[in-house]
């Protein structure tokens, strides 16, 4: 108990006595898990997006102008995998448009006349019998586009895959910089108390004993980084979601609480191990390992 | 006995002779006096001794340990079994007087109370009770050495090694550090002094071990410090 006490002491003995240098690493330590947590966020919710997307059943088809609906919807009406079918005149088209759009709904009555044609509104049984209706539709003469969220998806999939492997990448290069940083701080700590440590080392003092302190105070450091960078997070992400879904109404921003809260957990342990891994293996080159005497 | 060296010869690079085929035997509770001019090799046999270095030829025996074969993980183990007072203190600068003396019995994973106990009751000893929050810097040369004397006998070691323990000391404090070293020697520790203290060593007559450019040259039963008639 009295090793415990004494490694504790040394720990934030350590951590004052080079202040400037703890500072430094809590900030970068603090950059780095907030990037990492961010980005992790911010996957969760292209995700989440992507998968709300990918369950809208419903496939939009809009006609040619001054097409009739009617043909269509008698074709479509005894289809066994179709659950609903509805049309919807250029008129309802643009009250649907301006709720959509919120605050934003002035700016339709800029265009003037309404743009809309008629559209039908088809919702399948299931996503998988979307895609050979969408094909089916598209043979239709009277039918101009056809909308269908699985495209969407598709193209949000493909997006979301490039930004992740791009943030994986710069993830990565900030992880090693904030393992540098740690290693550099708890082996100038190191180098700076060489001359204590020989004397530590002449009074019985084991290397395991010596090294305790400085393995804590890069996991300290490290820890205490990602803990603020989690309740930075904590209170950014509420409004920075609000803000997005106020802009971008259709939007759904992730707000799963056990979620997010194993996902603080994942960051705050990230940041014990790479600070136990980064000290250790500063203590490990600079005391665990140093000369035998001459 | 606790102390065997037998052939012992330490060169330094690129080819300093420090000891040279020293057999020395050293009993269990023997005070011993390791005099001789500056550069003789008095610290050298103290360091060897403590085992910051292996000696280049020869067989060193200390507490029935071989110095050349203990492993360095068995090392602080050893050094346990040492009270080491050095030439420069060697205090850690960023701890207290009090500190200082606990930090021996904290790295052998003694209680805590245990170490509060004993580590304030050779402080008292020491006669350092009132400055014993003070920090290294803040005190004199005596006192730093009297730290350090605390500090060496705070474990109660089986051997207890000092370097010049009064070099710089007036005159008064020298003789308080002494009496301190022949207390130590009385409960039953071996007591190794390398010092030029000719005062001291004639006042307190024990075994005189005189070397002389890397070899003994006199190993005498209450000697001193320079054999009559030389000066």
């Amino acid at each position: 108990m009295a090793s415990f006490n004494y490694a504790l002491r040394d720990t934030f003995r350590l951590i004052f006595r080079h202040w400037g240098l703890s500072i430094l690493t809590l900030v970068t330590a603090v950059s780095l898990f907030f990037l990492l947590g961010s980005s992790a966020l911010f996957s969760l919710n292209v995700k989440n997006i992507v998968a709300d997307v990918e369950n809208d059943l419903v496939i939009t088809v809009f006609m040619r102008a001054g097409e009739d609906v009617a043909p269509l919807l008698s074709t479509l009406e005894d289809a066994e995998f179709i659950d609903d079918i509805k049309a919807i005149s250029p008129e309802e088209g643009l009250s649907i448009l301006k709720s959509k759009l919120g605050d934003q709904a002035k700016a339709v009555s800029l265009l003037g006349e309404n743009p809309l044609p008629w559209s039908v509104q088809i919702m399948v049984k299931r996503a998988d019998y979307a895609t050979p209706l969408v094909r089916d539709l598209m043979s239709f003469p009277s039918v101009e586009e056809v909308v269908y969220a699985g495209q969407l998806a598709e193209k949000l999939s493909r997006a979301s895959y490039i930004m992740n492997r791009v943030s994986l990448a710069v993830l990565a290069l900030a992880i090693i910089i904030t393992a540098l940083v740690l290693y550099n701080t708890v082996k100038i700590a190191i180098y700076s108390k060489r001359r204590e440590i020989s004397v530590m080392l002449l009074v019985g003092a084991t290397k395991s004993f010596i090294a305790f302190p400085f393995v804590l105070q890069g996991m300290f450091l490290s820890t205490i980084g990602a803990v603020l960078s989690v309740a930075l997070l904590a209170i950014a992400y509420p409004v920075i979601g609000n803000m997005i879904h106020n802009t971008l109404m259709f939007i759904n921003v992730l707000d799963d609480r056990d979620l997010l809260f194993r996902l603080y957990l994942i960051l705050v342990g990230t940041g014990m191990t790479l600070g136990w891994l980064c000290s250790w293996f500063a203590v490990h080159c600079y005391i665990v390992s140093a000369g035998s005497p001459d | 006995m606790d102390i065997r060296m037998a052939g012992i010869t330490k060169t330094f690079k690129p080819d300093i002779v420090a000891l040279e085929d020293v057999y020395l035997n050293i009993d269990r509770g023997e005070f011993v006096y390791l005099v001789g001019a500056t550069g003789s090799g008095k610290t050298t046999l103290l360091r060897l001794i403590t085992r910051e270095i292996v000696p280049s030829r020869g067989q060193i025996v200390v507490a029935k340990r071989n110095l050349r074969k203990l492993r360095s993980s068995h090392l602080p183990y050893y050094r346990r079994d040492l009270g080491v007072v050095f030439q420069d203190f060697k205090l850690l600068p960023h701890l207290t007087v009090y500190e200082n003396v606990a930090f021996v019995l904290e790295a052998m994973g003694i209680p805590s109370r245990i170490v509060r106990e004993r580590s304030e009751q050779v402080i008292d000893e020491v006669g350092l009770w009132r400055m014993r929050k003070n920090y290294p810097l803040q005190l004199s040369g005596g006192e730093q050495q009297r730290v350090a004397i605390a500090r060496a006998m705070v474990n109660s070691p089986a051997i207890f090694l000092a370097d010049e323990p009064t070099g710089n000391l007036d005159f008064h404090t020298s003789e308080s550090i002494m009496k301190l070293l022949l207390s130590i020697n009385a409960a039953g520790t071996t007591v190794i002094v390398a010092t030029h203290d000719q005062y001291l060593v004639d006042a307190y007559r024990q075994r005189v071990v005189e070397l002389h450019e890397g070899r003994i040259r006199r190993d005498e039963e209450r000697g001193r410090y320079f054999v009559d008639g030389e000066l």
